[in-house]
């Protein structure tokens, strides 16, 4: 079990890491495609309250995991 | 002997009972105040934003609404340490206050119509405080009861306060619909909709009676007389290792997932019901409102399961069939509910227009209803207003001549039924995930950092993940709108996000959380 959650450490860090490009992108494209008020609304909602939450919290956690803080099973 | 130990074990149930109900009345009557602005979304929309884009002013509530969720980890921050300092039951009857000071407030507020942007800004303004007095009531409540039941039996004790979420939306849906029913659709969506806030004045100055006369938790109070209490409960949750990482794994492992399952089972089946099978407001209000009430008591029969079986069972069981039913019950929900698929009685059809003038405004009304051979009627109202001057409106751009079209489908009683029950599964789902999670996280952290620990990744996994769940899922199924006036492709595609959050959260929480039962002891 330790394996599995060290290994997976590294895919809850790397998808930390990975959603910040791909949010920053998608809402580019979308606002730039449809600048609209609601668009604004939305991303501003996603890009600023979600996704740093989703990255801090999945890449400390990957981090905690890969170093076996949660061996024990906590 | 026995006699003496069977008198203070009743004054001990009796006791706890006491507690129980003082602290689920205030806690139901704040759910009860924060979802009564999420019932009548669509009435606010109207009232306190401009008409002419009913699309961004419902867009534009929704993010309001969102807005009461996004703020609550900041009320789980300062009043989870005022709880940690000062203590749990003075911090938990402030929140109170400022929730029933903030909705009655958005009861008195005039419409856009009279004093413009004012109107929405300061409806903002009131829905942060609603969000922030809610971050600090729920893990007061919670931790408060936590620390009066007994070890072995604080899934089930902690329950109860876990039924109050559910039952305050029961509450503001009922009210909404005697006062709708009492007043009739025009003047309750002319000043009607005031009501249900303006009643939780009353409402809290009870609340507040009862909880002004109970006493400080015990396990509090303890640590107090021994001055072992923290001076920053902040920077001890979450600037130590060792209790950052159980916050984490709280949320990415428990209260992300919960959330979504929460908030899917409840709220979005409302709005699914509403919009994209557009059943009509009364019987879609009675189908949430019917599989709220049967559902209610499993909260409690799983709260008392994770006693004897653990917590993590539970919670992670709600999850994973929740990640893997959803898509199946909402096609079914659909099949049912929408006309799309439904065979016309065509000579049943009857189709009525009306015109008429409105000062220099021509209005042209299209009345159609239709019954379906399964026993479904529907009714569509088209209403298009143009100026009489043919010059004036050949000036008007495109969309300001767009017809407003309402349109409402009635169920007959036997898929009436089977569509409760399909909500009714969610319920129980919710019921599932929800039961265990207080008890749960009141093992997971001490009592000097308990009620700032526990109450911020609460209100992260509901308040944001959960909480975004309507405007998320909404923005989802617009994309897949082929054009402005077309219907969206996929009615479905709002399922999307609440699927993949709760899977995410099942994996974390399967592989890193321990299954805990009855045998924690919290200090």
């Amino acid at each position: 079990m330790s394996a599995i959650q060290k290994i997976l450490g590294i895919v809850w860090a790397a998808l930390g890491v990975g959603i910040i490009p791909l949010a920053i992108k998608r809402a580019m494209t979308e606002i730039a495609a449809k600048p609209s008020e609601e668009n604004w609304i939305f991303w501003s909602i996603v890009l600023v309250v979600l996704m740093p939450i989703i990255a801090f919290s999945l890449i400390t956690f990957g981090v905690f995991a890969i170093k076996g803080e949660y061996q024990s099973g906590d | 002997m026995a006699q003496n130990f069977s008198a203070s074990h009743t004054e001990e149930v009796t006791s706890t009972r006491r507690v129980i109900a003082a602290s689920s009345v205030g806690t139901l009557i704040e759910w009860y105040d924060f979802y009564i602005f999420g019932s009548l979304a669509k009435i606010i929309s109207e009232q306190f934003f401009p008409k002419d884009n009913p699309t961004a002013a419902l867009l534009a509530t929704l993010a309001t609404f969102a807005a009461g969720f996004v703020v609550r980890p900041f009320g789980a921050l300062f009043f989870g340490r005022l709880g940690d300092i000062i203590g749990r039951k003075y911090t938990f009857l402030v929140t109170l206050v400022i929730m029933g000071g903030s909705t009655f407030v958005i009861g008195l507020i005039p419409g856009y119509a009279q004093i413009g942007f004012f109107a929405p800004a300061i409806v903002f303004v009131l829905r942060l405080l609603q969000g922030l007095a809610l971050g600090g009531e729920y893990g007061g409540a919670t931790t408060y009861v936590a620390e009066h039941s007994p070890s072995n039996q604080r899934g089930y004790w902690t329950s109860y306060i876990q039924t109050t979420a559910t039952f305050g939306l029961f509450v503001s849906l009922g009210v909404i619909l005697i006062v709708r029913q009492s007043l009739g659709l025009e003047k309750f969506n002319d000043w009607g909709w005031r009501v249900p806030f303006l009643l939780s004045i009353f409402l809290v100055a009870i609340s507040v009676f009862i909880r002004m006369k109970m006493s400080e938790s015990p396990m509090f109070s303890k640590l107090k007389k021994e001055g072992k209490t923290s001076s920053n409960p902040l920077a001890e949750s979450f600037k130590q290792k060792d209790n950052l990482k159980m916050v984490l794994l709280a949320l990415l492992g428990a209260t992300a997932g919960q959330g979504v399952v929460w908030y899917t089972g409840q709220f979005y089946a409302l709005s699914f019901l509403q919009n994209a099978c557009n059943i009509e407001f009364v019987q879609s209000n009675i189908i949430i409102s019917v599989a709220l009430v049967v559902g209610t008591p499993f909260f409690v029969v799983f709260g008392a399961l994770s006693d004897k079986i653990g917590r993590k069972r539970i919670m992670m069981a709600g999850m994973l069939i929740a990640v893997l039913t959803y898509q199946p019950i909402y096609k079914m929900m659909y099949g049912l509910g929408s006309v799309k698929n439904k065979v016309e009685i065509k000579e049943k059809t009857v189709v009525e227009h009306k015109a008429e003038i409105k000062g220099a405004d021509s209005l042209k009304t299209t009345t159609t209803m239709k019954v379906f051979e399964d026993g479904t009627t529907y009714k569509e109202v088209k209403k298009e207003k143009f100026p009489v001057d043919p010059a004036k409106k050949a000036a008007l751009p495109k969309d300001k001549l767009k017809p407003e079209i309402k349109k409402e489908t009635t169920l007959p009683q036997d898929i009436f039924v089977k569509m409760i029950g399909l909500v009714l599964i969610q319920v129980i789902y919710v019921t599932m995930v929800y039961g265990p999670i207080a008890a749960f996280l009141v093992e997971l952290f001490p009592t000097r950092i308990r009620y700032t620990s526990m109450s911020l990744p609460y209100h992260i996994g509901n308040g944001v993940f959960g909480g975004l769940v309507p405007l998320i899922s909404t923005r989802l199924v617009e994309a897949t709108r082929p054009g402005p006036d077309l219907p969206p492709a996929d009615p479905l595609a709002g399922l999307m996000y609440p699927i993949l959050v709760a899977a995410v959260c099942f994996v974390i929480g399967t592989v890193y959380i321990k299954n805990k039962t009855n045998t924690i002891d919290v200090e």
